[in-house]
């Protein structure tokens, strides 16, 4: 028996409408339970903030694109390097680290559970391999179907019962977690030379446009009752005007779950972009976040840019050579076969340039405009807007007008012009942070009821104790100690033992992956349907029966188990 | 001041050590730093016999000389700033990467990356020079930035590598690929050399042997006079990547 008892916690728990009240939390073999014996460790919280350990809905850590990422940037291997100690591994490297130095970054900033947003089914093994190389995080994967041939042929038949099946068979064959939609149709156009602009465009040899992917997977997903709505990444990233039609896309979604919202949209910053040109260039966070608003069935994620080195790495490979075409420095692209693809380009974001200013402007204002912080979550697409590293700055600056504008002084003097940013005085306060960095993510994600994202009874013992008294420190004007604060917990503790303390690590620790494994009843095993065997056959490198992640490749593993309602 | 290090007898003398404290400016403070030999730290004493001579009041009036077996001895002058290191025998890789200021002169052979990544003052091979002279480094676009690197033997492939600005000269020949990435600076080559200067963007790079695998992507504009009094045929490119860098070669022979 493991027990430890947190005294003098100023917790802020907002799934259990806790806000700001010093208590004292018991753990026992890592869950939190009403109380330890007199011979539990104790840690001192100090009246230090306290919340749920974070979460993060949206990031790229593990798997072949960012490994990709890390072979094309021996220089980004530079940068942050440490040599070995104690229980630490070696770590190198900023926008694409390795994977031990993403796993301790995160655990001193006191985040404890990671989506990985985007695994190719086909290379999945790659992403669970490294996931147990990320060991100080509880890992899922969103699994990639923007470019599936079985489902965009069961569409173009009409065949929705299809589309179900072979989405409910890939997640657990690949051991995903939930339905990532990239560019829906755009990467497997991409194949052919060509792109997608939006939702009423037809992919070329499949007849089906994106809108009826997104809404064929929306009903899957619901069918296959999955702890996560489908994620997606809108057609258009990253062109002037493409707002448009990220508000058409959000304007098409049903609102079909009490829980959690129907739709999740990622990195929604690159997709709020008005103007025609880049000369024209402008920022539409106001309608988008208009939409959100009056939408409960979508939730965002900011995917905020900072000014900086980083690596741009997606799925979605013509927007990246747009982003090439434009650079001329490296890139990578990806092919994989029947599924999708993608690309990667090293990029600086500067302040000295109108557009980065202006997406560096939008990813703020959104959060700022989307009224409930339930519907928009804390992130920069990591790499894509910014190095994780970053989020707290980002907190400060949500939290600080002031920081905003000394900030914003220092951008392209043109960036007024074409933002609403200054004009936005909304401060954010510790729990809309609390919420957008860890509850909400975990409501966003479905995995509240395995204990995640709260510090309620039975809940996982991830737990972030931030060297911060809230009541001593203003945010609006003391946004450096919320910086300092926000970039190293005084403890990080997972799974009821502390992993860091004052930015040390102190364990090696062993991640757990949560994988969606749907049972579909007898009658829906696409793995015996003979066209779909006749397709693997024909067009797949692979057997079908090598296809399956097997076991040994998770090592500790947390299978959600769901009952599929056809 | 002279400080002269000797390399004393080692059991293993292929162990590579990471000296990049061999540095004037670091030296003139005292020598009691440590290295590391492969993976161990060691005081400098241990590995060198050292003799001080004289005293210096600025890092220019500071002489290192290397005495010995130093073919494994890595970073040597690494962000040197001033002074002069005189190496008796080889050096090994690195040797004198981010230099600034100052002058290394090597009198026998160096090993790979010699001189890289080299901001400014002059840098010396009086033998053969091995790959990646005066070049770049993994991934980064810009290379050897100011100063001179002059090799008086040959230099192995992928010299000048992602040069954008300074002077290299190489007397002898040059392997595959010199100056290839080049986006500033001059290159001249006295001997031979296959391939050079593809995805050139600037710079000048003279070749006054015979370029063996001419690659196509250069645009013929002339002839000009060299630096010998001869003619070597002048060429604009790299055409492939839109390229204005300036290539004059003596002889040619087309990649086939
Ligand atoms: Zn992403």
């Amino acid at each position: 028996m493991n027990e430890l008892l947190v005294k003098n916690a100023y917790v802020i728990d907002p799934i259990n409408r806790i806000n700001g009240e010093v208590m004292d939390i018991a753990i026992r073999d890592g869950r939190i339970v009403e109380d330890v014996g007199p011979k539990a460790t104790v840690i001192d919280a100090g009246g230090c903030l306290t919340l749920p350990g974070g979460v993060d809905s949206h990031t790229h850590v593990c798997g072949t694109k960012v490994n990709f990422g890390r072979y094309m940037s021996p220089e980004d291997m530079r940068a942050g390097r440490v040599a070995r100690r104690g229980v630490k591994h070696a770590t190198s490297g900023y926008s694409v680290p390795t994977t031990y130095a993403n796993s301790y970054r995160y655990a001193v900033m006191g985040y404890t559970t990671l989506l990985e947003g985007a695994m190719a089914p086909l290379e999945a093994r790659h992403t669970h391999e490294e996931f147990s190389a990320t060991p100080l995080q509880d890992m899922m994967a969103n699994t990639l179907f923007d470019g599936n041939w079985g489902i965009m042929n069961a569409i173009r038949d009409g065949d929705q019962e299809r589309v179900t099946e072979i989405v409910g068979w890939t997640l657990s064959a690949v051991k995903g977690f939930g339905i990532k939609l990239t560019n829906p149709g755009g990467t497997e156009a991409w194949g052919f030379g060509k792109n997608i602009t939006c939702i009423k465009d037809e992919v070329p040899n499949f007849g089906v446009t994106p809108i009826e992917i997104i809404l064929a997977m929306i009903r899957a997903c619901e069918t296959l009752r999955l702890p996560h709505s489908v994620h997606l990444h809108c057609n258009n990233l990253g062109n002037p005007g493409n707002y448009a039609c990220t508000v058409g896309t959000f304007n098409q979604v049903p609102d079909l779950n009490e829980k959690r919202q129907t739709l999740y949209a990622t990195h929604v910053q690159f997709h709020s972009y008005g103007g025609s040109d880049w000369k024209t260039f402008c920022s539409k966070a106001e309608p988008v976040a208009y939409t959100v608003n009056n939408r409960p069935q979508i939730v965002i994620d900011m995917g905020q840019v900072m000014f900086g080195k980083t690596t741009t790495m997606t799925a979605d490979g013509p927007m990246e050579f747009n982003l090439y075409r434009l650079h001329h420095d490296k890139w990578s692209n990806h092919d994989v076969e029947l599924e999708t693809g993608s690309g990667i380009i090293p990029v600086y974001y500067r302040r000295k340039n109108l557009v980065n200013s202006v997406m560096w402007a939008i990813g703020l204002e959104l959060a700022l405009l989307v009224k409930n912080p339930w519907q928009c979550m804390l992130t920069t697409d990591n790499p894509n807007g910014a190095p994780f590293v970053k989020y707290p700055e980002i907190i400060a600056l949500l939290m600080s007008k002031k920081y905003r504008d000394a900030e914003f002084a220092t951008v392209h003097p043109e960036t007024g012009s074409r933002v609403v940013l200054p004009a936005l005085d909304r401060e954010l306060d510790w729990n809309e942070i609390a919420v957008m960095t860890r509850a909400g993510q975990a409501k966003a994600l479905g995995i509240t009821g395995i204990g995640k994202g709260h510090l309620g009874l039975g809940a996982e013992a991830d737990i972030a104790i931030y060297p911060i008294r809230v009541g001593e420190v203003d945010p609006a004007q003391e946004y450096r100690k919320v910086i300092d604060a926000f970039s190293r917990t005084k403890y990080t503790i997972k799974r009821g033992r502390p992993v860091t303390r004052d930015g040390e690590v102190l364990v090696h620790g062993e991640n757990t992956t949560i994988w969606v494994d749907p049972k579909m009843g007898p009658g829906h095993d696409i793995s015996q349907d003979t066209e779909f065997v006749k397709m693997f056959d024909r067009y797949y490198s692979v057997r079908m029966s090598n296809y399956p992640v097997q076991d040994e490749y998770l090592k500790r593993s947390l299978r959600m188990e769901t009952e599929a309602v056809f | 001041m002279r400080i002269t290090l000797s390399m004393r007898e080692r059991k293993n003398p292929y162990i590579p050590v990471e000296a990049e404290k061999i540095v004037p400016s670091i030296l003139m403070k005292g020598t009691d730093v440590t290295v590391y030999e492969g993976n161990k730290e060691r005081r400098l004493a241990d590995l060198f016999e050292i003799t001080v001579e004289g005293e210096a009041a600025s890092v220019d009036e500071v002489e290192v000389v290397l005495r010995g077996d130093t073919s494994r001895v890595k970073r040597v002058g690494e962000y040197m700033d001033g002074g002069r290191i005189t190496v008796e025998g080889d050096i090994g890789m690195h040797c004198g990467n981010f230099m600034a200021a100052g002058t290394i002169e090597v009198r026998g052979n160096a090993a790979g990356w010699f001189a890289r990544e080299l901001r400014g003052g002059t840098v010396i091979c009086r033998g053969n020079a091995g790959h990646y002279c005066a070049s770049g480094y993994r991934g980064e676009k810009k290379g050897m930035r100011g100063g001179k690197v002059e090799v008086f033997g040959d230099a192995g492939d992928f010299a000048a590598e992602h040069l954008s600005g300074g002077e290299v000269v190489i007397h002898g020949d040059c392997g595959d690929m010199a100056g290839v990435e080049m986006r500033g600076g001059t290159l001249t080559i006295h001997g031979d050399c296959a391939r050079p200067c593809g995805n050139m963007t600037a710079g000048t790079c003279t070749v006054l042997g015979t370029v063996l695998g001419m690659i196509p992507t250069f645009e013929r504009t002339g002839e000009i006079v060299g630096p010998d009094g001869g003619t070597l045929t002048a060429f604009v490119g790299d055409i492939a990547n839109r390229g204005k860098g300036k290539l004059f070669i003596r002889n040619f022979q087309y990649l086939e």
